[in-house]
């Protein structure tokens, strides 16, 4: 045990101290705060010169209407959308100036045209009362008009053309600002006989964070656990490792140490997240309500590190396999594959958390550590399955280690070639790990 | 520097028993290529052993069976007396051939983990290391990463973190290659002084003219099997002094003399002459100090070089 502690120490301290570390563990915590800092900064920045609209219309009165409702700060549908909440924000009055155009004909049309060519409008839309008849309207712009950005268009024409209406039979103004009022939809989720908020969003955020953070560590440091493998078998450190301690302790402790590595990084990112997210939430409020239970988080460190322990087991067993680093680069698949096939099993698992196909993949070692994760996240699976899973997960780390042990044994000992898979079946008969 | 006096197998380690290390008829093979054939050897204690051999003789899978690293395929080793363990490994200081250090750690961070590894303390480890390092001249560079030292620095380090445990039994493989001659001397004295302290010391190498001055014992290995193996100084008497160191100026003619001299090496300062069989040493002394200006003629035994060539070129009974 004090071996292993010993190497577990080594591996650790010897990583953390290299400068890849360092810059690897700032730069992403960076890279993120960029990415939801930069866009925020940037849509205020805008604020200064506001998107210029003409809409076409066959009579003043309608198209006040759709104006109204256009810049009106209910036109968006409260609809806890964390995108819409930007585009209602970039939607406020100002950020729009709309102009009328009550001349609708093709020379206009011409008009309009070269006028968003020379840039001095930013979109039309031709909204006349033929177009509304036809149930079709085009709008015409600049930049292509995104998802919301046509449904902002489509729904503020409904309520003009139903306020329209009911003014039409009668209806007094307050009253059609009452009747247009959208209806919000929240959903309750039900877990343990306790409700809670739901956020199907905020849930697949928080599960691709962890496949994205499992796979950054994989790559990164099971690469770095391959390599310390071909260094210590292309010198000759392992034989005086071996004349001091066994090759299992050896690979136990070179495994928790990388693991204890990536614990140390992404415990630093965590925190770094916290105090770059808490300013951001101003912009992004529905990031609040994205709730992760304690079980949840639990079973993050859990799943994560045994995920890691498994995927930098298979990479310690290319090491001991191959010769040089590119061999081991070309056999990176195996490796990968598992998590891609994983990131596709997400969507139906996340569908479905408690359909065979989800019980049964996230009982698959290579899978189960995103899977597993996600239904837990989702709506907690039964507990044998959970315990079910996490065995099957731990015994293929504690084989892939015993496996890896031997390969590492008797693969440091052959220089040269790259063993055949019968060859390899063959150390593991004979090799006394 | 020589080794004379080197005769310490004596009656007190008798006395003990027990060899160090005896290997009794171990072979091992990889694949279908024999690398350690019947081999079988003695190392009694405080002694310096050398293993010799041309490359790829078996030296090294010999050295790596001792240790634990492969496992004999047959025959039976036995250390300090009893069948190889794991706990017997901890009280062996290995030396592999080439250098065995992780590249980007410092020297003495180095040193200190090969130690604790061994048991000690890391209080301990340090204050040895450094003292160690200290004999060495590589105090300076004990903050250094091992990668920016000289290869002969890395060996000398390599050297220590073997020897941090003070173990009974040295086991060194090819100790003096990629050192120049200061650092060769000061990593024999070294090791003669452990010899004093008590240690066993094996060592395998190619480089006859270190074994001679170093080893009480050696073994010759070629192919897998041993050749020639015994007290170094019992094994050169058997020889017998047929050889004579001559340093002469003028003609060389009576080199050539087929009747008294069966062959010959120049060294550019001394010529070594093999005597033929029945030849008389007077004799040739007559000779050549008729022909030439001798200022040296001198008897030896033969060098350990010759011996070796001699038993490897002998086709094996």
């Amino acid at each position: 045990m004090r071996n292993v502690w010993l190497i577990i120490r080594r591996e650790y301290l010897e990583r953390v101290r290299t400068r890849s570390f360092v810059v690897l563990t700032l730069l992403l915590p960076a890279i993120m705060a960029l990415g939801f800092v930069l866009p925020v900064r940037l849509a205020s920045m805008n604020t200064g010169k506001p998107e210029h609209l003409v809409l076409v219309v066959s009579s003043q009165q309608f198209g006040e209407l759709v104006r109204g409702q256009l810049l009106s700060p209910k036109s968006s549908a409260d609809d806890d959308d964390t995108g819409e909440q930007v585009t209602r924000d970039r939607r406020s009055a100002a950020r729009y100036l709309i102009d009328l155009d009550v001349h609708p004909n093709s020379a206009e049309n011409e008009t309009l045209r070269s006028r968003l060519a020379a840039g001095t409008i930013d979109g039309y839309l031709w909204l006349t009362d033929a177009a509304v008849q036809a149930k079709k309207v085009v709008y015409t712009g600049r930049n292509m008009a995104g998802l919301t950005e046509r449904s902002w268009l489509s729904d503020s024409i409904g309520r003009a053309l139903v306020a329209q209406q009911l003014a039409a039979r009668g209806v007094a103004s307050d009253q059609v600002d009452q009747l247009l009022q959208p209806v919000q939809v929240e959903t309750v989720r039900v877990s343990h006989g306790k409700a809670g908020k739901s956020d199907d969003r905020a849930m697949f955020f928080a599960v691709f964070a962890m496949v994205m953070l499992l796979y950054v560590a994989v790559i990164f440091y099971g690469v770095s656990v391959m390599r310390s493998v071909l260094e210590e078998k292309n010198t000759r450190i392992m034989e005086v490792l071996l004349s001091s301690t066994t090759s299992t302790q050896l690979m136990a402790g070179k495994l928790l140490g990388v693991g204890a590595v990536g614990l140390t990084q992404i415990g630093i990112w965590i925190v770094l997240a916290g105090m770059i997210a808490l300013p951001s939430l101003a912009f992004y409020p529905s990031l609040s309500e994205i709730r992760i239970s304690p079980a949840a988080l639990a079973s993050f460190v859990l799943l994560f590190l045994l995920g890691y322990l498994l995927y930098s087991a298979v990479y310690a067993a290319i090491g001991a396999v191959v010769t040089t680093e590119q061999e081991g680069q070309q056999l990176q698949f195996i490796i990968v594959l598992p998590l891609i096939i994983a990131v596709f099993l997400m969507g139906p698992v996340m569908r479905a958390p408690d359909a065979p196909l989800a019980v049964w993949t996230s009982m698959i070692p290579f899978f189960s550590p995103v899977l597993l994760y996600l239904r837990i996240a989702v709506q907690p699976p039964p507990a044998w399955q959970i315990v079910l899973s996490l065995a099957l997960l731990a015994g293929t780390i504690a084989g892939m280690l015993l496996v890896c042990a031997r390969i590492y044994r008797v693969g440091v000992l052959m220089y040269g070639k790259r063993p055949t898979l019968p060859e390899i079946m063959k150390w593991l008969k004979y090799a006394k790990a | 520097m020589s080794s004379t006096g080197a005769m310490t197998s004596s009656p007190a380690v008798i006395a003990r028993g027990s060899s160090t290390i005896e290997l009794s008829n171990v072979r091992k093979t990889y694949d279908h290529f024999v690398a350690v054939d019947a081999l079988s050897l003695r190392i009694e204690p405080g002694t310096i052993y050398g293993l010799l051999g041309p490359n790829g003789a078996g030296k090294t899978s010999t050295l790596r069976m001792l240790i634990g690293i492969i496992v004999p395929d047959g025959g039976q080793i036995l250390v300090f007396g009893e069948p190889l363990r794991r706990s017997h490994i901890q009280r062996m200081g290995y030396l592999p051939e080439e250098r065995g250090l992780y590249r980007k750690m410092k020297v003495l961070d180095h040193l200190v983990f090969l130690a604790e590894l061994k048991g000690l303390a890391r209080g301990e480890a340090a204050a040895r290391a450094q003292r160690w390092c200290q004999r060495l001249d590589l105090t300076s560079w004990t903050g250094k990463k091992v990668e920016e030292l000289s290869k002969g620095m890395q060996q000398k380090v390599q050297f220590i973190g073997a020897l941090l445990h003070e173990p009974d039994l040295i086991i060194m493989d090819e100790p003096f290659s990629g050192l120049d001659p200061a650092n060769t001397v000061e990593l024999k004295d070294a090791l003669l002084e452990l010899k004093k302290a008590g240690k066993t010391i094996l060592l395998s190498t190619h480089r006859m003219d270190q074994a001679e001055r170093l080893c009480d014992s050696i073994c010759l290995i070629n192919h897998g099997r041993g050749v020639l193996q015994g007290d170094l100084n019992r094994i050169k008497a058997g020889y017998g002094k047929r050889n004579v160191q001559i340093k002469y100026d003028g003609d060389s003619a009576f080199l050539r003399e087929k009747r008294l001299i069966e062959s010959f090496n120049d060294y550019g300062n001394y010529v070594e002459a093999r005597l033929a069989p029945g030849a008389d040493a007077q004799e040739l002394l007559h000779l050549a100090s008729a022909r030439a200006r001798l200022s040296k003629f001198e008897l030896v035994e033969p060098s350990l070089e010759e011996i070796f060539i001699d038993a490897v070129n002998q086709p094996h009974a």
